[in-house]
């Protein structure tokens, strides 16, 4: 097996605050992995010190087969790199500014550019600074694809796209994954990336708290339920769920329409069956965000380790 | 050969040209506003000698104005030593603070650091976007006064036109020089704007302290200004030794700056 990313203790201190606290990671070459967390949990700062931007306090890292440090330039030009924060400025176009990528990374294949812009509906003559967040977040996705990089890292990639471009950034992780790419990618929300990624880590104060695959991650992970029913007593339905041992918060309302609401740990196969007898007017599942997921996670982990 | 040559060098004087058209014009200005007024104003018949030496001979050589009577030193007091120092002083603050430290405080540096570029070609690169536009109004200020040297009657030797120009352009390289280092150090665009501004104000502050009294005469060893402009260039041609110094200065300053650069966490 071998890694486009290794990791092993992985430590970055800003004076007294720990960003990174020794993380140990592994990607596998070919794969799509995505780093989830709240903001501040440290996404960002391992990826900057992928590309070498900063420089690790403690441990160390590969990246492709090499130090970040030691790569230096020539394994930057293998890499595609997204910053979570696109700062886009000056007078120039966007194609010009791709242009100027292009040739301190490439090459970059003859119509690879327009063929990006048109599949992620970009205007490429119009000044950078004029661009709207999603359009600026569109052209940092063409300069981190285009030149079709060994590794792409993509820091919180979907943020100001809406869902069709969502939809196409999803197939273009896939096609790269095709192509033999890896992709490495972050997130704060589990949703984002449980439709491109093979494998999950979950990151929080800057340790990683779990990481596996994403069916397994998902099967852990708490969701919060809401269930508008009629013609049935309160009491009857509390009867009813409290012999759910997955459910938790629960808090059933009374009149006309009676609204059930909780929480599911696991899969809610055992809820749906439990509420099949009643009239179900309607039935939400969504899934908390990811805060409440991973302190979910990390709790249980702390269980194991007594 | 997958990158071309000087991509941010190109990239970096592509997005100023605008504004280097209007510091060609600032200093064009000034040379053609000064120069012509000569033969009418300091000339040997024109009696301006004697108006400075009514003055106070304290405030004459702080300005540079002892000797207004002859070309060279009508121009080394109006353009060399006085306007066309304050303008390359502000240019060269200006463009070396924007130039590594002004992109990262921009955020635009972390993904050009991101890409194929190491932090040693991005401080060369950018260090010559910066001296290439110190030498390109340094070209149109010496082309200028060539061109108004006999017209105006100034008739300074073209050779030594030549050795003024440089030794201005070395104050102005010497400035840019601190502001890229300490940029490129610190990442803070007001600290490169400090250093750059404040080498060329202490040079300048500590030769005019230096031409007080015989008994501060010494701070004029410690005055780059004062190196450049001490042996009165336009008159007696070119210094080497001390635009050797200077430019070395220069150009030290920059390794330390990319040394350092090479070594810090960036964007942070």
């Amino acid at each position: 097996m071998t890694y486009a990313i290794e990791t092993i203790g992985l430590t970055k201190r800003f004076g007294h605050h720990t960003a990174l606290n020794s993380m140990d990671l592994a990607v596998e070459t070919g794969s799509v992995f995505g780093v989830i967390g709240p903001n501040g949990a440290g996404k960002t700062t391992a990826m900057r010190l992928l590309l070498d931007i900063i420089r690790p306090t403690a441990g160390s890292a590969t990246v492709l087969g090499r130090s970040p440090i030691a790569g230096g330039a020539a394994l930057r030009k293998e890499i595609g790199f997204l910053p979570g924060e696109l700062l886009l400025t000056g007078r120039v176009s966007g194609r010009s500014l791709l242009r100027h990528y292009a040739e301190i990374s490439g090459p970059v294949p003859p119509q690879r550019v327009d063929e990006l812009a048109e599949r992620l509906g970009l205007d490429l003559s119009r000044h950078v600074r004029q661009l709207s967040k999603g359009n600026k977040q569109k052209l940092g996705l063409i300069q981190a694809f285009m030149h079709e990089p060994r590794l792409l890292v993509l820091d919180e990639p979907t943020s100001g796209l809406d869902p069709l471009m969502q939809q196409e950034f999803l197939q273009m992780v896939r096609e790269a994954q095709h192509k033999g790419q890896t992709v490495f990618l972050s997130s704060h929300m589990l949703s984002e990336v449980q439709h491109a990624a093979d494998q999950v880590a979950v990151l929080r104060n800057g340790r990683v708290v779990t990481a596996g695959d994403i069916a397994s991650l998902r099967a852990s992970a708490v969701r919060r339920v809401y269930v508008d029913i009629t013609d049935a007593s309160a009491d009857h339905i509390r009867t009813a769920l409290s012999a759910l041992p997955q459910l938790g918060d629960l808090s059933v309302t009374t009149g006309d329409i009676i609204q059930v609401t909780g929480t599911v740990e696991g899969h809610i196969d055992a809820l749906v069956k439990a509420i099949a007898p009643f009239h179900v007017v309607d039935l939400r599942v969504e899934e908390q965000d990811l805060e409440s997921s991973v302190i979910d996670l990390y709790a249980a982990e702390a269980r194991n380790d007594k | 050969m997958t990158s071309s040559f000087l991509p941010l060098t190109r990239r970096s004087l592509a997005g100023s040209w605008r504004g280097l058209l209007g510091w060609t014009a600032g200093f064009a200005a000034a040379i053609t506003l000064y120069i012509p007024l000569y033969s009418s104003f300091a000339g040997d018949d024109a009696g301006f000698q004697s108006v400075i030496d009514s003055i106070p001979e304290a405030l004459a050589s702080t300005l540079g104005f002892e000797n207004l009577s002859s070309g060279a030193g009508y121009v080394q007091a109006t353009f060399l030593g006085l306007i066309g120092f304050a303008l390359i002083t502000i240019a060269a603050t200006l463009w070396s603070s924007a130039a590594i430290a002004g992109e990262e405080e921009a955020g635009s540096l972390e993904l050009t650091l991101a890409h194929g570029v190491s932090r040693v070609q991005l401080m060369i690169e950018s260090s010559l976007s910066v001296v290439l536009r110190l030498i390109w109004v340094m070209a149109v200020s010496g082309l200028l006064i060539l061109g108004l040297n006999e017209s105006s009657g100034i008739e300074i030797e073209p050779v030594n036109i030549l050795g003024g120009i440089l030794a201005l352009l070395g104050l102005g390289v010497l400035s840019a020089s601190f502001g890229l280092a300490v940029g490129a150090m610190s990442g803070r665009r007001s600290y490169a704007s400090a250093a750059a501004a404040g080498v060329s104000l202490a040079g300048y502050v500590l030769n005019s302290l230096g031409n007080q009294s015989a008994d501060v005469e010494w701070l004029h060893n410690l005055s780059p200004y004062h190196w450049a402009f001490g042996n009165s260039p336009l008159r007696d041609g070119a210094d080497w030794g001390a635009l050797g110094l200077i430019y070395g200065i220069a150009a030290l300053a920059l390794v330390v700056g990319g040394f350092f650069f090479n070594r810090r966490d960036v964007a942070v």
